[in-house]
Formats: structure tokens, C-alpha cells, sequence
């Protein structure tokens, strides 16, 4: 469906949307020696140590589920059509948390929070793939 | 005893429209209306009006400068909320603040929205929302709050027929409310069998978008001494934001950062309040407040609503005009039903929903929907004068 809303794509945040257009997961990571964390969503410095300095690098694309809702009634009609479907937060393995769907339903719900995932890229409209997590 | 923290300053009026699922009057109308109201139950006219604050999300080209201008108002005075549902309480704050000053005398502090769901759906335009978690489909803040519920349940076992009794009680206090949007009872049959949203939040865990505005006048000493009318006194207060900043799941959005602060500058304490005001955009969220403010341990939200009567004629009066779960969500008004209700409740003014005797109580705000989570959280306590 091509009327998804897309992400504003801006000076902030173009690396990581083009990065998901080559299938490359590529977060910011903050150069300061003594903070080095990986950082997102894209932001103009680090909110961890507050430095300006950030890099573009690849996390591990790891992480494990925090919460997540079966969502029936999504905020768009251009997403009922695939409704109901698994809408999480993710703790990437690097720190960050990140929000994005299952590619799939999960067998059973049992055991989901804490299950560990990996990512895996997936359309979204014709100028954005999205990244998506898969049950690992 | 009380640091007199808001020594000066005086809640001399509220004023509320009925929430309605539509109307043709447009917010600007109102935020007139409401604050019309809040002004004569305080015995003053619009000429003494000098400061005023406005929160609402689709006041947009207007803004509080403008509509100064369109009521014909000469401010010294003005604060647009920008707190989502936290800002009425913020407005207030800063608003006795500028009048213990002596920078305003008399300030209305007023919210409004025209809802409808898909206004609701569609308003959030912060990079948070918009642009890290509208692409994969979240479901608005249905979704965002699905995964606080899941999770308060999975790490307390709060089970859905918890927040249902909750839910049940404030349905109870709207009936008796003739305001609020709805008007028939809610059985815990209807809660649980109700279709799923977001699951774990089905139909009766969210808010009913409406249209209705509310209002409240602080006023100096000096004028509140001419005004034959109930008064009320904010005791104590507080806000927090983003709050803490790299945890969103910490089931907390702050307030206990300053609850102990806050009830010192009121000299009082939970078992005091007479009521508790909470900011219900969903059940969780409530549970939340409760816990922040010292009502119950973190997780002890379930047993206390078990435990108690949470209706007007109640141990624990909670939402005493059924909140925005059962009277509705007016948008941005959201933050400030709990205002009104309190202040209407401590000056004897509630009717059949009066809660008997009320003294004091504690209303909170919370808001600003971004990434995951409201960062804004306010609370205040208000008194009988």
C-alpha cells in the first residue's frame, strides 16, 4: 500500500533511512571515549553523555523483545489490511531501544517478552523498506 | 504544616462545557464558553482578566496571543500549554507564580479540544511518534500504551479484570455526572467481553474522543477578598519531563520525584486527601500515578482499587466525575477535567457526585505522547479555602 506514511526523512535522520533502503541496519554511535554508545533514534548529539560528536556504525542488528501489542486498530487505514499484527519494543543488544513489528506471528505469545529477535528488512511503500524483527 | 509555597494566590472559579461526541461550535468558541462559565462562578467579568493560558491541540493558527486578541483581552500575562496533559496544572503553577509576582491579578487557565477518532489518530506529528514508530503501524496511542499495560501486567500480575474494576468505578462516578459523555453503566461483563484495540487494551481501556473545553480562575489575594464566593488554595506541586530519560519502561513517568516535596509544601499527606484527580488516558497510566504519588508501592495500584470503594461515596474517590475514560477526552481538556472536578468538589459545588467533606485533595497530569511514552507528568494539591 503506497499511502503508509512515510518518516520525514531530514538532515538528522537520511543515513539510517537510506541504510534501510540497501538493507544495512546503521545507527548513530557516540565518539566520546569514555561514552561510546550507540544511540537512536537519530538525534543531533548524544543523549547519554550530551557530546556532539557521532558516528554512523552497524550494530549486531540483535536484541530481545521488551513489550509488545497485537495491534487491531491501527492509527492509519492503510495498515488494516494486514491487521491484527505484532506491533514491539525492542532492546537492541547494543542498548538502544527500538520500536518496529514482528515479520510474522509468533506460534504463541508465551515467553515473548524476552525472546530474543534479530532484524530483517521488509517493504513498506515504494520509496521505504522498513526494518522488521524476526523470532530468533 | 504548610510552606505557604502558593501563599497569595486563590482558585476563585471553574467552569466546564458538556463533553459531546460532535459539535459545530469551533475551539475557540470553547475555550469562551468554558472560561465564561469559570469566570461568573467567580463572581468576575472578562474586563478583570488580565493573564491567560491555553493549552489545545487544534487551536492552530490561533494561539494564546491571538486569542487574547480575538476576546478583546489586554494580558500581562499569557502561557500556551505545550505539556500535553500535564500543562494544566503547569498553566496553574506558573500562573501563581506571575500573580504572587504581582505580574498578573487575575488569570484563566483554560483547555479545548474538538475531537473526533480520527483527530485522535492522526494529531501526533512529533518525530517520536511520527517518524520512529507510525511507519510500522503502531496504532496512536492505543499502541503506545499496550505495551506499558503488557507490561505492568506480566511484571506485577495485574490481571484485565484489575484495571476493569477500575474502569467500572469511574463509570459509576460519570453516571452521577451530568457532563460527562456517558450515561449507561459499565458492567465487567462489557469490560472484559469488549473488542480488542490493542491488545492487551480493548475497547473500555481508552478514552472516548469528544468535543468540551474547562477552565479555572486563579485570582490575587487582593481580588479573591472582594469575591463572595468558595475559594480554593493550591497547596504543593510539581513537574517533571522526560523523566527517567533513558528508561522508558520503568512503570514510573516521575512523580515520586517530587510527591514527598510536593505533600511537605502542603503539609499533608496521601492519607489526607479527601480524593485523587488521576490523569486517565488509560488504566495503566493511572495505576502508575498512584504508585508515584505514595498511594500504593510500586505494583500495589491492583490490591488498593481491590481494597477499596473508588466511587464518590467511596474509601478512595477517584475521577469523582468518572474522568476521561467515562466522561470523556476533550483533547488537551484532558488535563484539565481533574482540575475542574477538584476545584468543584472542594468548593461544594458537585451535586449528586459531591463527595462528603471534602477538604483536600491531589489531581495529577501527564502527557506529550512521544517516543514510547509521555514524557510530561505534573500533580498538584488543592484545598478548601
Amino acid at each position: 500500500m503506497s499511502d503508509k506514511p512515510d518518516p520525514r526523512i531530514n538532515a538528522i535522520n537520511r543515513a539510517f533511512w537510506d541504510a534501510c533502503n540497501r538493507d544495512e541496519f546503521l545507527l548513530q554511535r557516540c565518539k566520546a571515549p569514555a561514552c561510546g554508545r550507540f544511540v537512536y533514534f537519530p538525534r543531533v548529539c548524544c543523549p547519554y553523555c550530551g557530546g556532539g560528536d557521532l558516528e554512523w556504525a552497524q550494530p549486531s542488528g540483535l536484541g530481545r523483545i521488551v513489550s509488545f501489542s497485537r495491534i487491531h486498530r491501527p492509527q492509519h487505514p492503510s495498515f488494516f489490511d494486514e491487521a491484527p499484527y505484532y506491533f514491539i519494543a525492542v532492546e537492541l543488544a547494543e542498548g538502544p531501544l527500538m520500536y518496529s513489528r514482528l515479520d510474522r506471528d509468533p506460534e504463541s505469545e508465551d515467553g515473548l517478552i524476552g525472546h530474543a529477535v534479530k532484524v530483517v528488512f521488509a517493504d513498506h511503500t515504494p520509496k521505504q523498506r522498513l526494518p522488521f524483527f524476526r523470532l530468533v | 504544616m504548610p510552606t505557604g509555597a502558593y501563599d497569595g494566590v486563590y482558585i476563585v472559579g471553574a467552569g466546564q462545557t458538556p463533553y459531546v461526541k460532535r459539535t459545530e461550535k469551533p475551539v475557540q468558541r470553547l475555550i469562551w464558553e468554558a472560561s465564561d462559565l469559570a469566570l461568573a462562578s467567580a463572581g468576575l467579568g472578562w474586563r478583570d482578566v488580565d493573564g491567560l493560558g491555553i493549552t489545545c491541540f487544534t487551536l492552530a493558527p490561533d494561539n494564546v496571543t491571538t486569542m487574547a486578541e480575538h476576546m478583546g483581552l489586554e494580558c500581562r500575562w499569557l502561557s500556551q500549554g505545550l505539556y500535553g496533559g500535564a500543562s494544566g496544572i503547569i498553566g496553574m503553577m506558573e500562573a501563581a507564580r506571575a500573580i504572587q509576582a504581582g505580574d498578573a491579578e487575575v488569570a484563566v487557565i483554560v483547555a479545548a479540544d474538538a475531537f473526533d477518532v480520527s483527530s485522535h489518530m492522526s494529531m501526533s506529528r512529533n518525530p517520536g511518534q511520527h517518524d520512529y514508530m507510525g511507519p510500522w503501524g503502531y496504532g496512536a496511542a492505543n499502541g503506545v500504551f499496550a505495551l506499558h499495560t503488557r507490561l505492568y501486567m506480566e511484571r506485577y500480575g495485574a490481571t484485565r479484570e484489575d484495571f476493569g474494576r477500575f474502569c467500572i468505578a469511574l463509570r459509576e462516578n460519570a453516571l452521577l455526572n451530568p457532563n460527562a459523555l456517558f450515561d449507561t453503566p459499565l458492567t465487567m461483563e462489557d469490560y472484559i467481553d469488549a473488542r480488542p484495540i490493542a491488545e492487551p487494551i480493548h475497547l473500555f481501556d481508552c478514552v472516548h474522543p469528544c468535543c468540551g473545553a474547562d477552565a479555572v480562575v486563579l485570582a490575587s489575594e487582593a481580588v479573591a477578598a472582594r469575591l463572595d464566593v468558595p475559594k480554593v488554595r493550591m497547596l504543593g506541586g510539581g513537574a517533571i519531563h522526560n523523566y527517567p530519560a533513558h528508561d522508558i519502561y520503568a512503570m514510573s513517568a516521575g512523580w515520586e520525584t517530587y510527591r514527598d516535596r510536593m505533600f511537605a509544601q502542603a503539609g499533608r499527606g496521601p492519607g489526607d486527601m479527601d480524593f485523587v484527580q488521576l490523569y486517565d488516558d488509560y488504566p495503566v497510566m493511572s495505576f502508575i500515578q498512584l504508585e508515584g504519588l505514595g498511594f500504593a508501592e510500586m505494583g500495589g495500584a491492583p490490591a488498593l482499587i481491590r481494597e477499596n470503594d473508588c466511587t464518590v461515596r467511596g474509601t478512595l474517590p477517584l475521577n469523582t466525575g468518572g474522568g476521561q475514560l467515562s466522561a470523556g477526552q476533550a483533547g488537551a481538556s484532558g488535563g484539565m477535567i481533574g482540575v475542574y472536578e477538584a476545584v468543584v468538589q472542594l468548593r461544594g459545588e458537585a451535586g449528586a457526585r459531591q463527595v462528603k467533606d471534602c477538604e483536600h485533595g491531589v489531581v495529577t497530569g501527564y502527557g506529550a505522547v512521544s517516543y514510547g511514552r509521555g514524557p510530561s507528568a505534573s500533580a498538584c494539591i488543592l484545598a478548601r479555602a
